[in-house]
């Protein structure tokens, strides 16, 4: 057990290091979410469109486009001196690699939501009823499902020379179970929607902030076993 | 180790074939404590393949290969354990030092940080003066050095060395293949590619050559007239025969 925590804060840390001294996603990441944030920003002036129903959808559109970014770089990143076979290589679990992968992602998303979350509450002037708790919640949630996905589809496509169009591809049509419940839960936090909804459409069908919290904890319980369980598979050449 | 009998490295009837194209056809082979091997064959003969098949990175469609006694399929992290590897690629990452590269391959071995470790081995292939440089700035022949320091760093058993002259100076080269000699001295088995015939001859104990995806000669180095070989060992071979 400890050999397994071992490995995996020394594959952990090495990605953190070797991404913070080549500074080759975060700063994109920033930019292109800064992008679609002023965007929005600019098209809800346009359209009158509630600040509090624009906000969340800027949050989890710019999550899950930077979110690719640093999923694509997470395996790519490996290719290059064949630094891959050196994991591949060691006595440990490929589970361990994958563990380690998803964390590091998901650590690269947190640093990401600390710089933009109070960008979009600033530009779309959200806050001061925000419920800080469940918003943290819930961004952690989606950023572990997107994480999870995008981590295993990153191994599976690494050798493809259109690993990044593949890799959108895939990632955003196996996070749509989860994007529904996310947008609800995002919406309900800053106020847009009702804690319990009724109706017809997609969101309603959630019916409150309880449950899409619990579909979203779901999501994120059932990916992250599948995909360590299926990254030995993922992985091989 | 685990040694049902005196192989510590053992394949058995390995087959291999990408898509249409078979590249090894039943292979056999056998090493024990302190034998080198060198495997020779032209290029496309399947020495990448077959070395990359020993260290677990290929599956072969069939056959059966233990390191140590330890089948690569059922105990493939103790067989690992035992395996050092040097490819084309350095397996080292750009962004971190010589040192830190070292120290996290350290730890995936269950060594620790092990920095007395990790100095003695940049002394011994002379890269101690870039300990703190970026793996990135390093020259191909610097970052070979890097990459043998890594394959040796856990103490393995076993070492597949795939091309690892390449990209060296001459005077790299006398230095790397010291370093090698010194590994099967110790008891360590090696088995090596390298289209340098002369040098895989004087680094290893026994030479095979690998031709249309067979093993179609098999000879004791000693037992072999170097420069002959060294010109064309698949006519010396044929000659032989």
């Amino acid at each position: 057990m400890r050999f397994f925590w071992s490995t995996l804060s020394a594959i952990f840390v090495k990605d953190i290091v070797t991404e913070l001294r080549s500074r080759q996603v975060l700063p994109t990441m920033i930019v292109l979410g800064m992008l679609i944030v002023w965007v929005l920003r600019m098209a809800s002036e346009a359209i009158l469109t509630s600040k509090a129903v624009m906000g969340p959808v800027a949050l989890w559109i710019s999550f899950l486009f930077s979110g690719l970014l640093v999923q694509e770089r997470s395996f790519a990143a490996e290719q290059q001196h064949d630094c891959i076979y050196g994991l591949l290589l060691a006595p440990i679990d490929q589970g361990t690699i994958y563990l380690s992968k998803l964390l590091a992602n998901t650590a690269m998303l947190c640093i990401f939501e600390i710089i933009i979350v109070p960008v979009v509450l600033v530009a779309f002037r959200l806050g001061p009823d925000t419920r800080w708790p469940a918003l943290a919640g819930v961004l952690l949630l989606g950023n572990i499902g997107i994480s999870s996905v995008g981590t295993l589809f990153s191994a599976v496509v690494r050798v493809s020379r259109a690993r990044s169009s593949l890799l959108s591809v895939l990632v955003l049509v196996v996070l749509m179970p989860m994007m529904i419940p996310a947008t609800f839960a995002l919406l309900t936090v800053f106020g847009a929607v009702p804690e319990t909804l009724q109706g017809t459409g997609a969101l309603s069908f959630i019916g409150s902030f309880n449950a899409a919290v619990g579909y979203m904890i779901a999501f994120d319980a059932v990916f992250v076993v599948a995909c360590w369980l299926l990254f030995g598979f993922a992985i091989k050449e | 180790m685990h040694l049902m009998n005196n192989n510590v490295i053992e394949i058995k009837s390995v087959s291999k074939a990408f898509d249409a194209r078979r590249v090894l056809s039943e292979i056999d082979l056998c090493a024990g404590q302190g034998i080198s091997l060198f495997v020779c064959g032209v290029n496309g003969a399947g020495k990448s393949t077959l070395l990359r098949i020993i260290a677990g990175l290929l599956q072969p469609d069939s056959g059966s290969m233990s390191i140590c006694g330890y089948d690569l399929n059922r105990d493939p992290e103790k067989a690992k354990a035992q395996l050092g590897v040097i490819l084309h690629g350095s397996m080292v990452y750009a962004d971190l030092t010589v040192s830190e590269n070292l120290s996290f391959f350290a730890r995936l071995y269950g060594l620790g940080k092990s920095c007395a470790r990790v100095r003695r081995l940049l002394d011994d292939v002379g890269l101690s003066s870039y300990t703190h440089d970026k793996a990135g700035v390093l020259s191909r022949g610097l970052l070979q050095r890097l990459a043998i320091a890594r394959a040796l760093l856990h103490k393995p058993s076993v070492l597949l060395a795939d091309e690892p002259f390449t990209g060296l100076d001459c005077e790299a080269s006398e230095h790397l293949a010291d370093i090698l000699r010194d590994f099967a001295d110790r008891g360590g088995a090696m088995v090596m590619t390298t289209h340098d015939a002369r040098m895989g001859l004087r680094c290893c104990d026994r030479v095979v050559i690998l031709d249309n995806r067979r093993l179609i000669f098999d000879a004791e180095t000693g037992s072999i007239d170097a420069e002959k070989f060294a010109n064309d060992y698949l006519g010396y071979a044929r000659s032989v025969k």
